[in-house]
């Protein structure tokens, strides 16, 4: 058993709280992501289940036994640090075989073991080279092969891919989840970067301010965000996020914005009218036809499709995803409307719930989310 | 063009400048007795002779000196770089309230004039019975020497990664095994510099020699030489620049071979992240 889990777990650098009140559980050999913007408290929680940072309150445990006063070395973890870190001054061959020296396996097997880590990433040619002597790639590969090395129980992986050309880590993502699937191990791997997280996690925990935002399959989180903050964190380019309000006229509910009244997808029992924020991710405005009428002012082509901004009235914009064979104009007037069926409702606020049912229509896959970079 | 001819001018004048006393030090300490005041002056000696070194070793307590100053200086040398070696590790490593205040103390000790502490230092050596020995002399240079070495050993150890240590606390190590297997070779060129400044600062200091040690058996090289040689009488200017020359070597071949070693040491540092 290595599941890992937190309970109620806070951390506090002096008056400034990074991580509140964390509660979650990974499941054995799931690959877990910790995704959000710097600061949201994800390399904080990577830190403390590493044992490189003491929770202040709460309980960490990995498998059945609490890990909150044991020491890194005795979690039996590996991790992969942002920077590889891997020791300058010794070989490849050194940095790969350090975890077993520390564990006290016999050098006479360390050999057998190293041997078989670099064959496994490819690393033979370079076992007597130094670290700044490697690529980036081959660093890389060095940082995961000191990891690998040892069979345990969870990887730790901080960032790992982020100082990778974009070729490259691409090529790792996949190496990556291979990797995953082959040893079966427990993952948590943090990161900014939605791609990798939507293309590699079994779940994602969103967080933001310290705060977990929702902790779901990536097309849950694609498709049903439990709030305002996922909706707009999630996908590129980003929802399109309308303030306004909810009425209820009857039994139907409404939503208003100037220049814009709509019909609300159903919403939970506990939505009450007033202030709102309407939803529509780019694949779910229609351009051409529609009640809206807009002017547009960017259109931005990638090839196989179009990502069209328009201005509607004084100061709203919506994005919209079109297909490549259209081509639009800067400045061209255009009529859009909003596949209600694909909208989600907030509350007011910038983390403020979500109001609409989630999975009353299926969803078509979500289309493919391009790079942020 | 010009310029550059002017530049590479200017600079041998400085060379010249630097290194004409230590050139006349070594001739004149190979230079017999009678032609050291012979007018006008040789510029290289007529007559080779090692007669004032022969002289130095044999006939007067050189060695004595010399050995003490080593003894001194090394031990010094020792006690400074393990001190301040585990102090950096701590003001950077370690998060407690004042540490950075702490820091900053620790550099004002070193902005005091050493002659304003040399009474208070007398007495309390005297009180503990340690003075007139080579000891109170490796106290008296540590605390001089240990606030400019625990700041030059911060910078260095700042700039060492702390993921570096936190990669060896995953990989197994206890906080002393990572400070041994992964700080310590990556501060050497820092604990190389502080080191050659530590030994040159209490190889070649003369006042806290002066006042703290009296005894032949205990002096060090500077007050040695100087209390052997100069009288109010007399300078033996020969055998004094006979012993200057072997004052000086041991300091040339220390750094002759740490500093091609502190040049490898600066770019072997970081791998980029």
């Amino acid at each position: 058993m290595a599941a890992v889990n937190f309970d109620k777990v806070v951390k506090s650098f002096g008056a400034f709280t990074a991580v509140h009140g964390l509660d979650l559980a990974i499941d054995e050999g799931e690959f877990v992501s910790l995704l959000g913007p710097s600061g949201c408290g994800k390399t904080t929680t990577l830190r403390m289940l590493a044992g490189l940072e003491f929770p202040t309150s709460g309980e960490i445990s990995i498998g059945d036994r609490v890990v909150n006063d044991l020491a890194p070395g005795e979690r039996d973890i590996a991790m992969v640090f942002q920077s590889y870190a891997l020791y300058p001054h010794m070989t490849v061959a050194q940095n790969i075989a350090y975890p077993l020296k520390k564990r006290g396996v016999p050098k006479s097997e360390r050999g057998a073991m190293v041997q078989k880590t670099a064959e496994l990433l490819q690393l033979t040619e370079l076992l007597s080279r130094k670290p700044r002597q490697l690529s980036g790639g081959q660093q890389q590969r060095v940082a995961l092969g000191r990891a690998l090395v040892r069979d345990p129980k969870v990887f730790l992986l901080d960032e790992p891919l982020s100082n990778l050309d974009a070729k490259l880590r691409g090529y790792m993502r996949v190496e990556l989840v291979e990797l995953h699937r082959r040893l079966g191990r427990t993952m948590v791997y943090v990161t900014h970067d939605q791609l990798e997280a939507m293309t590699m996690s079994d779940r994602i925990a969103v967080m933001e301010g310290g705060r977990l935002q929702q902790f779901a399959p990536p097309t849950e989180v694609y498709r049903a965000p439990a709030n305002r903050f996922v909706a707009g964190f999630i996908g590129t380019p980003a929802m399109n996020l309308i303030d306004g309000e909810i009425r209820q006229s009857g039994g139907t509910w409404q939503f208003h914005a100037p220049g814009l009244t709509l019909d609300c997808p159903p919403l939970l029992d506990s939505a009450r009218p007033g202030p709102a924020c309407l939803g529509i991710r780019p694949e779910g405005v229609v351009f051409g036809s529609g009640p809206i009428e807009g002017v547009v002012q960017v259109v931005e082509q990638t090839g196989h499709e179009n990502i069209v901004v328009a201005r509607i009235g004084a100061d709203m914009r919506l994005t919209g995803r079109v297909g490549a064979e259209r081509v639009w104009q800067a400045g061209e007037t255009v009529r859009c409307g909003i596949d209600i069926d694909r909208a989600h409702i907030f509350a007011a606020g910038a983390a403020g719930e979500r109001l609409n049912r989630p999975g009353l229509r299926p969803v078509e896959a979500p289309a493919v989310i391009k790079a942020a970079r | 063009m010009i310029r550059r001819v002017a530049f590479n001018l200017f600079a041998w004048g400085i060379v010249l400048a630097v290194a004409f006393p230590l050139f006349w030090m070594l001739v004149t300490s190979v230079k017999p007795q009678f032609e050291l005041f012979r007018r006008p002056p040789t510029f290289l000696p007529e007559t080779w002779t090692l007669e004032h070194y022969i002289r130095l070793i044999q006939d007067t307590p050189f060695l004595t000196y010399f050995k003490n100053s080593i003894i001194l200086s090394t031990a010094t040398t020792l006690v400074v770089v393990a001190i301040s070696t585990l102090g950096a590790y701590s003001l950077v490593r370690f998060k407690y309230r004042g540490r950075e205040s702490l820091a900053f103390l620790v550099l004002f000790t070193y902005l005091l004039p050493s002659v304003v502490l040399i009474i208070p230092l007398y007495l309390m050596l005297v009180s503990m019975g340690l003075s007139n020995t080579i000891f109170s002399l490796v106290i008296a240079y540590t605390t001089f020497a240990l606030p400019y070495a625990l700041w030059l050993l911060r910078s260095f150890m700042a700039g060492i990664p702390e993921d570096l240590e936190s990669a060896a606390l995953v990989d197994g190590a206890s906080r002393m095994g990572a400070f041994v297997d992964v700080i310590l070779p990556q501060l050497l060129p820092g604990i190389i510099s502080t080191a050659l400044f530590t030994f040159i600062l209490s190889w070649n200091e003369y006042l806290y020699a002066l006042v703290l040690v009296n005894s032949d058996s205990a002096r060090p090289l500077t007050t040695g030489v100087m209390n052997m040689l100069v009288s109010s009488f007399n300078i033996e200017w020969s055998l004094l620049m006979a012993a200057s020359v072997m004052m000086s070597v041991p300091l040339i071949i220390v750094f002759a071979f740490l500093q091609s070693y502190l040049t490898r040491g600066f770019g072997a540092g970081g791998v980029k992240g």
